[in-house]
């Protein structure tokens, strides 16, 4: 008893270098179910992983939280990595965690990594291979659990934004044993009716719920679906290969109604507006005619033929009138005239004359004898004096010359 | 698929009816002309109202075997 002696220090301090020699402690992953959970004001994390044999205490320091990506909770399986090392003041060894991951989702995550890659590298996901989602659909089917929000969510938002659209339920399993199978089966016989569009989805869950969605066969089924496809798998910042293979993507189910299914309130209002506007422009128009046809009309009506008979009957009185006015005129004046003459030629008259002791000397053929030329003895002349005619005989001419 | 044309003639009938309003809003046009756009424009609006087919949906379920039936919560 009395040879080798060791203190405390030493044992521990040389246990300790043991655990640091050795290669496979340093560096190791160990999965277990989380208890005694601590998070300590300085930080650090205290733990306990434990599984049915026994425990393991566990520490993650302040300075390696960055490892850590979710709230840590008992009963939890995770996998932690780290080194297992000794705490020389409590002659223990414990876990020093670097990093902590959810059992299970690292997996599963490493999967949907895998998988999302080899089907990006085939092109499943490029964005020529996208279907265009029609705008006014009459029939939209529906792909996911007959129970639950998803569904609920979307006849809501189907029914007030347009009760008109008819809505086909492919009731589907959409977690656990045969998911995925379920979905296929549904876009399969949706995509044999003549629905317009399809949502494939589910609400919200674990990555590990929402695992059938990133399920190769149901990207495959979604992605050679000659029917548009509209993904609408849990909440905004869930994603899943099915996102990525669909058409679009809807970051939730309601989200994927609004989408797929027009609101029927603006068309209708479009409709009546356009109506108004055309029934209007039509008016305009029958305005604008109905003045330029009365404007002929007030033109025409100026230039019938019956206004000009009109302005022709009035311009005859007129120079009827004027005729009237005329002749009476003249003939006035010729009275006038003519009493006139009357006294001139009373003043003129031969019998005034013949009072004064001439006489109008005519032949036999009435001619007024003004020279003896002609004149015959024998011949008969009449002479006019102011009581009668004398008749002589002519005995005699002679001419006389007077100076 | 016939359904997808269909659905696209409802967009097309709103284009057309768009370019009809413009038309008569924008051109120098003469009644006939006018009346025969005024026509078109309303048959569209007749056609865009069927298509609508204002009939509330209640939501079906497709069953294995292809056939739907009403759907119950």
């Amino acid at each position: 008893m009395t040879k080798n002696v060791y203190t405390v220090k030493q044992v521990n301090a040389y246990i300790k270098n043991m655990f640091t020699q050795d290669f496979m402690l340093n560096r190791i992953y160990v999965k277990g179910e989380v208890s005694n959970c601590k998070y300590h004001t300085s930080g650090h994390i205290y733990f306990s992983l434990k599984d049915e044999s026994g425990t393991i205490a566990c520490v993650m320091f302040a300075g390696q939280r960055s490892g850590l990506a979710f709230r840590m909770s008992e009963g939890q399986q995770v996998i932690v990595f780290g080194s297992v090392s000794v705490y020389e003041r409590s002659g223990s060894y414990q876990l020093y965690a670097r990093e902590i991951r959810l059992d299970g989702e690292g997996q599963l995550f490493e999967r949907f990594q895998e998988l999302k890659r080899r089907l990006e590298e085939m092109g499943m996901f490029a964005p020529e291979y996208k279907q265009p989602i029609p705008r006014y659909v009459k029939k939209v089917g529906v792909v996911t659990a007959p129970t639950g929000a998803a569904v609920r969510d979307i006849m809501n938002i189907s029914a007030r934004r347009n009760p008109y659209v008819q809505l086909i339920l492919y009731p589907a399993k959409v977690q656990g044993e045969g998911a995925a199978e379920s979905i296929v089966r549904g876009i399969h016989m949706l995509g044999q009716t003549d629905v317009d569009v399809i949502i494939v989805g589910r609400g919200g869950g674990s990555m590990e719920d929402l695992w059938a969605f990133n399920e190769e066969i149901v990207a495959r089924a979604i992605f050679e679906c000659q029917i548009p496809v509209i993904s609408a798998v849990g909440h905004e910042t869930d994603t899943t290969i099915s996102d990525y293979a669909a058409d679009l993507r809807a970051p939730t189910p309601s989200a994927a109604a609004e989408l797929a299914v027009y609101d029927v309130r603006q068309v209708q209002s479009y409709l009546e507006e356009t109506s108004l506007k055309l029934r209007k422009l039509l008016g305009q128009e029958l305005k604008v005619n109905r003045m330029r046809l009365h404007q002929y009309w007030t033109r025409m009506k100026v230039r019938h033929p019956r206004q000009r008979l009109l302005d022709q009957q009035q311009r005859a009185a007129d120079y009827e009138d004027r005729l009237r006015a005329g002749m009476e005129d003249r003939l006035l004046k010729a009275r006038h005239r003519l009493a006139l003459y009357i006294e001139k030629v009373k003043a003129l008259s031969p019998l005034e004359k013949l009072n004064h002791g001439y006489a109008y000397v005519q032949d036999e053929r009435g001619r007024s004898v003004r020279s003896i030329s002609g004149i015959c003895k024998g011949e008969n002349l009449s002479v006019y004096v102011t009581d009668g005619v004398i008749c002589a005989e002519v005995r005699e001419v002679k001419e006389e010359k007077h100076g | 698929m016939d359904k997808a044309e269909k659905k696209e003639s409802l967009e097309e009938m709103f284009t057309a009816l768009d370019e009809t309003v413009t038309k008569m809003e924008t051109e120098e046009l003469s009644l006939e002309d006018s009346f025969t756009l005024y026509h078109k424009g309303m048959e569209l609006l007749k056609k865009c109202n069927e298509a609508i087919d204002q009939v509330e949906k209640k939501m079906l379920v497709l069953d294995e075997e292809g056939d739907t039936h009403e759907f119950e919560l």
